[in-house]
């Protein structure tokens, strides 16, 4: 009984935690990705509200929340409030299944930092992610306006053509590792101190281009082209309610695809690897703190990369995105998901 | 003759490499590591180029004037000659000159000593386009454009100007401007550095 007492207070801590750093992090990654997007045009940023605007995103959300909510007129009010909600909790609930460091001991009960390691987490990760072109459908038929229309259509087109194209990519992977478990996928490169960039290359490229796709970023933005559609499916949501999509959209997602990114192709918590030789930890001296930080780490520069891509490249248009998705991206995958076949078995010995 | 130009496409090596991503994410590197180039505006403020087209002024006499154009014209008209109060001869060639003539608003009056002088000179800058035709017109060089441009006010009346705060504007530019160079830039270390760091690089004209 006690045991059971322990058990959902921590699922209760983890919970909190976890949606606390991932909500709150989205906030203040509008600054970041502000100040980057700033500095690459070679303007200061937001620079007023605190030291270098470091409260911009508290002052941002105080004027989102008290603007007026307004509602297209021939809308349809349930489904324009239940896209919001289906774009916020699958975007979220994939942290579940991910793994922020190895398991640890406090006051002797042990503590794996992943909610809930369920075997088939992966699975889990694509099933949700495939549930978010419902919100932006939803949003874009609820709205009532042929620019949110055309948007959401845009961006369901992209996302059914990446969804496949993304599975295919991660198959590799989990072949060489032998699980969906996330948790134990980065074990088992830990295990064959192999990181498994080394061996997919072409699917960890082929991930990168998915992952931009479906987060609706730079190059793939073309849902919410802002020359043509003013900003798609969000066009007719106001106040706190179209701070909410572009969060979910460009931060929470980018987040957790990251870290997924991090967990399927660079070690997860594990320190710099040589491959097949081990792991070299220039953070040892943070002791059993160093997994955390080098996941964190990793996330942070991986979704450096995405904006530094997003304020770079200019936008494809749709038919050349869907074309690179189904007749370059898939086949690539095809290939590589032989040649893991054929490599596999030096991996597993 | 037309001349063909096709670019070059990718090659192989380029495609597989992404060697076109990375030149473009080299470049965006470099100038996000490098020094910004903004004016905080409502902190810091650039001072316009002598030749601004803003707020408008009359410049006021104070024995510059243009001769002998100056002259001809006080005598034409007879105006009282005062130093330190406006030019302005009541020609009306800036309202000859103004595509939106209605703006302008100028009167004079007769003086006991049988001259002249202006006495209402009225500017409605909501009509105005600031197309600086006006002070092309005006043959006494009186009216002129100065360099200030917040211009924003409380209420409609206040955007018009009368002939007091023309002169005011007028007096405060003669003191601090007109014996300025006419140069692009002036004294402004950022817009200098700005202007030679895009040293266009011409093709030099051959002599033949």
């Amino acid at each position: 009984m006690e045991s059971l007492f322990v058990q959902l207070l921590v699922i209760g801590i983890k919970i909190l935690v976890i949606l606390g750093v991932v909500l709150g992090l989205g906030a203040y990654l509008t600054l970041v990705e502000r100040k980057v997007a700033a500095h690459i045009q070679r303007r200061p940023g937001p620079m007023v509200v605190g030291w270098h605007g470091l409260l911009q995103p508290l002052a941002d959300g105080l004027k989102l929340i008290t603007k007026e909510d307004i509602f297209p007129r021939a809308g349809n009010r349930f489904l324009y409030n239940l896209a919001l909600v289906l774009a916020l909790v699958p975007a979220v609930l994939v942290f579940a299944v991910v793994p922020f460091g190895p398991e640890f001991e406090v006051f002797g009960v042990k503590v794996k930092p992943i909610l809930t390691d369920v075997n088939v987490g992966l699975l889990l990760v694509f099933a949700l992610g495939s549930m978010a072109v419902y919100a932006i459908a939803l949003a874009g038929w609820a709205s009532n306006s042929k620019y949110a229309l055309i948007g959401s259509m845009r961006k369901a087109g992209i996302i059914v053509s990446y969804e496949v194209v993304i599975t295919f990519a991660v198959m590799g992977p989990v072949i060489l590792a032998g699980t969906l478990s996330t948790y134990e996928i980065v074990q088992q490169q830990i295990n064959q101190k192999l990181w498994y960039i080394w061996l997919q290359p072409i699917a960890f490229v082929v991930y990168m281009f998915a992952m931009l796709a479906e987060t609706g970023r730079v190059p793939f933005d073309i849902q919410e082209a802002e020359a043509e559609l003013v900003t798609g499916f969000t066009v007719e949501y106001g106040g706190i309610k179209f701070g909410l999509f572009p969060l979910v959209e460009w931060y929470v997602e980018v987040l957790s695809l990251s870290a997924i990114a991090v967990v399927l192709f660079l070690g997860g918590w594990s320190p710099i690897n040589i491959p097949f030789l081990g792991f070299i930890d220039p953070l040892f001296f943070l002791g059993p703190l160093s997994p955390f930080v080098w996941f964190i780490l990793k996330v942070a520069l991986l979704f450096l990369f995405v904006l530094w891509l997003h304020w770079t490249l200019p936008r494809y248009r749709i038919d050349q995105i869907t074309e690179t998705a189904w007749k370059v991206m898939l086949p690539l995958t095809f290939v590589n998901l032989v040649l893991t076949a054929v490599l596999a078995p030096i991996v597993w010995r | 003759m037309i001349k063909k130009v096709f670019e070059k496409p990718l090659s192989w090596f380029e495609r597989i490499f992404f060697i076109d991503f990375i030149r473009g994410l080299s470049v965006t590197i470099r100038h996000a590591f490098s020094k910004t180039i903004t004016t905080h505006y409502p902190y810091e403020k650039l001072t316009p180029p002598k030749r601004f087209r803003g707020f408008f002024g009359h410049k006021v006499v104070d024995g510059r004037e243009p001769q002998p154009a100056f002259d001809e014209w006080v005598e034409r008209f007879k105006i009282e000659v005062e130093p330190g109060r406006s030019r302005c001869v009541v020609c009306l060639l800036c309202k000859r000159a103004c595509p939106v003539p209605q703006l302008f608003e100028i009167e004079g009056e007769k003086l006991p000593n049988g001259k002249r002088r202006v006495s209402v000179f009225n500017m409605n800058m909501l009509l105005c386009t600031f197309c600086g035709f006006c002070v092309d017109a005006c043959p006494v060089d009186c009216l002129f454009q100065s360099d200030i441009h917040e211009t924003a006010s409380y209420s409609r009346k206040d955007s018009v100007l009368t002939l007091e705060v023309l002169e005011r504007i007028g007096r405060d530019w003669q003191r601090r401007r007109e014996k300025e160079p006419d140069r692009i830039w002036i004294d402004d270390a950022q817009r200098m550095r700005l202007w030679y760091e895009n040293d266009l690089k011409l093709p030099e004209v051959k002599k033949q």
